[in-house]
């Protein structure tokens, strides 16, 4: 049976969720909606019902939240909470009623992220655990992991900066790239601390989408083929894995910052490998 | 470098200055600021506002710099919560929490600011209504406690106890009805705004009286005539003040 990380709603029943739970997490930039809609594609085509979600199309807070954040005065346990309300309202609303009626939910972020903001902004790491210990426990964590010297270009040579992206509410005086890279930097480490309490099965996120995506894919295929009560994945299942493990042995290992036609973020890789001669590490080396 | 509380990253301080104030108030909730917290809880009914407001007079013309903060009136947060409500979208968690989320910019907003200030700031509604109503919808007791350890410990938090019959007969006095949620209407308890009322506040009633010893509440008969009440609520206000006379503001 599902369970949760400790505290039960009474709303959710955990005896009739059926489905699996499957989270992408990963900082800004690490190509977490690319494989999001890559998998949704693939798993629809093997038959399964899928459901995404984000943490940004909220029905009840979303709009609070977005007005908030455009002014200057949110402050930070008020921001922690609101981002809270929002969850579980996703929680609620989106989640459990797709996995009663035993949909895959691929879900772009999760608590995590939550946490990782919350707790670099300064709140107290056990308030946070208490408060989502209502979460459920998803089937698997995806952690898609980037450094911070190939994150940065993925961002500034994409969208460019975002102010909370870069942190600035934290650190008001630097420029947006001093604070991106100490933000980031700070978020990835409490990521790496939160991989660890919370088994997330860590994808290195650097090499291109299409072979970030084989390796989701095969993790999700054994998760799939445990679960006993759907039957029809068996036979096409096994034969589909079998072929993908060879295929990524086979596959020679990724050098970082090469190019292919399938990166999700050609323009930002090429542009590094061009500005420092295909070594772009220590110019975005934080301080 | 070190994350998490007390933490710095490279040359920066990540805490704002709010948060070693929040993370000592978690602990016990008491605080040292120069100011005074004052609530007043109760259910619908119980002629808790009436007492603040008369207890704030009285302040006033005392010379205190006194400030008022209401149950679920934060800017920021309330035309979310108004959202779901008029749309019936709230659950119980959700309900609980958007309401801790409103609480929490009051306090960083205001209560804390103004405590730090040396304001005696009087609340309508506390942490307290939210353990007895979200208790009373099904949350998990404990879990609501924890929601809002952030929150600054009263001075004084008076509960203004009265039967639910006397409380139904005040409020049905001037209008034919309750509201969706104030009536509990979304536990489905019953059809009947007014019976839904009864049970869902009936529920709420026994979590205040938990919390009399829990949480130490200070209880008032509000069955007694309103002056009664209200010098027996200046009485003990007053014992407050006098250790805090640097509360004044002068001319």
């Amino acid at each position: 049976m599902r369970a949760t990380y400790g505290k039960s709603l009474p709303s959710i029943h955990l005896d009739d969720l059926g489905g699996k739970l499957i989270v992408i997490e990963g900082t800004d930039g690490a190509g977490r909606s690319t494989q999001i809609n890559l998998l949704k594609l693939w798993l629809e085509e093997l038959g399964h019902a899928v459901v995404d979600t984000g943490m940004t199309r909220p029905p009840l807070a979303g709009e609070g939240i977005r007005r908030a954040k455009e002014g200057n005065n949110l402050g930070r346990v008020t921001q922690t909470l609101f981002y809270a309300t929002d969850f579980v309202d996703r929680l609620e609303n989106e989640i459990v009623p797709a996995l009663r009626a035993g949909f895959i939910v691929l879900t772009d972020r999760y608590i995590y992220s939550l946490m990782a903001r919350a707790i670099v902004r300064g709140m107290d790491p056990q308030w946070i655990r208490s408060i989502y210990s209502v979460a459920l426990k998803p089937d698997a964590i995806f952690y898609l992991r980037l450094d911070i010297d190939q994150l940065l270009p993925r961002v500034v040579f994409t969208r460019g900066f975002d102010y909370w992206e870069s942190g600035m509410d934290l650190y008001p005086g630097q420029d947006m790239y001093d604070s991106f890279c100490n933000y980031q930097t700070a978020l990835l480490a409490e990521f790496d601390r939160l991989s660890s309490e919370f088994n997330f099965e860590v994808v290195n996120a650097a090499p291109d989408a299409n072979t970030v995506c084989e390796h989701l894919k095969k993790d999700i295929l054994r998760l799939l083929e445990k679960d006993s009560r759907k039957t029809f994945i068996t036979k096409q299942h096994s034969e589909l894995m079998a072929r993908l493990s060879i295929k990524l042995e086979e596959r020679p290992a990724v050098k970082p910052n090469t190019v292919r036609v399938t990166d999700p973020f050609p323009a930002a890789t090429s542009a590094v490998v061009h500005a420092s001669n295909g070594n772009g590490h220590h110019v975005v080396q934080p301080k | 470098m070190e994350l998490g509380s007390g933490v710095r990253i490279g040359p920066f301080e990540v805490l704002a200055p709010l948060q070693p104030a929040v993370s000592r108030i978690r602990q016990s909730g008491e605080h040292h600021f120069p100011g005074r917290l004052i609530v007043v809880e109760g259910i619908d009914g119980s002629g808790k506002s009436t007492q603040l407001s008369l207890l704030h007079k009285w302040l006033e013309s005392k010379g205190y710099g006194v400030v008022f903060s209401e149950w679920n009136s934060s800017p920021l947060v309330k035309d979310t919560t108004k959202y779901g409500k008029k749309k019936k979208m709230l659950t119980p968690a959700t309900f609980s929490l958007i309401h801790s989320t409103d609480f929490a910019d009051r306090t960083e907003r205001s209560i804390l600011p103004l405590l730090k200030a040396g304001a005696v700031v009087l609340c309508d509604r506390y942490v307290y209504t939210a353990f007895a109503r979200d208790v009373a919808r099904g949350m998990d007791r404990e879990w609501v406690r924890e929601l809002y350890g952030f929150a600054v410990k009263p001075a004084i938090a008076f509960y203004f106890r009265v039967p639910l019959e006397i409380a139904i007969h005040r409020l049905l006095d001037g209008r034919d009805g309750f509201k969706f949620y104030e009536a509990g209407m979304d536990l489905n308890l019953s059809d009947d705004s007014v019976e839904s009322f009864r049970m869902f506040q009936g529920r709420i009633l026994e979590e205040y009286e938990k919390m009399i010893p829990e949480c130490g509440l200070t209880v008032v008969d509000a069955t007694l005539p309103i002056e009664v009440q209200q010098a027996q609520v200046r009485q003990i206000v007053k014992t407050h003040l006098d250790r805090a006379r640097e509360l004044r503001v002068r001319p």
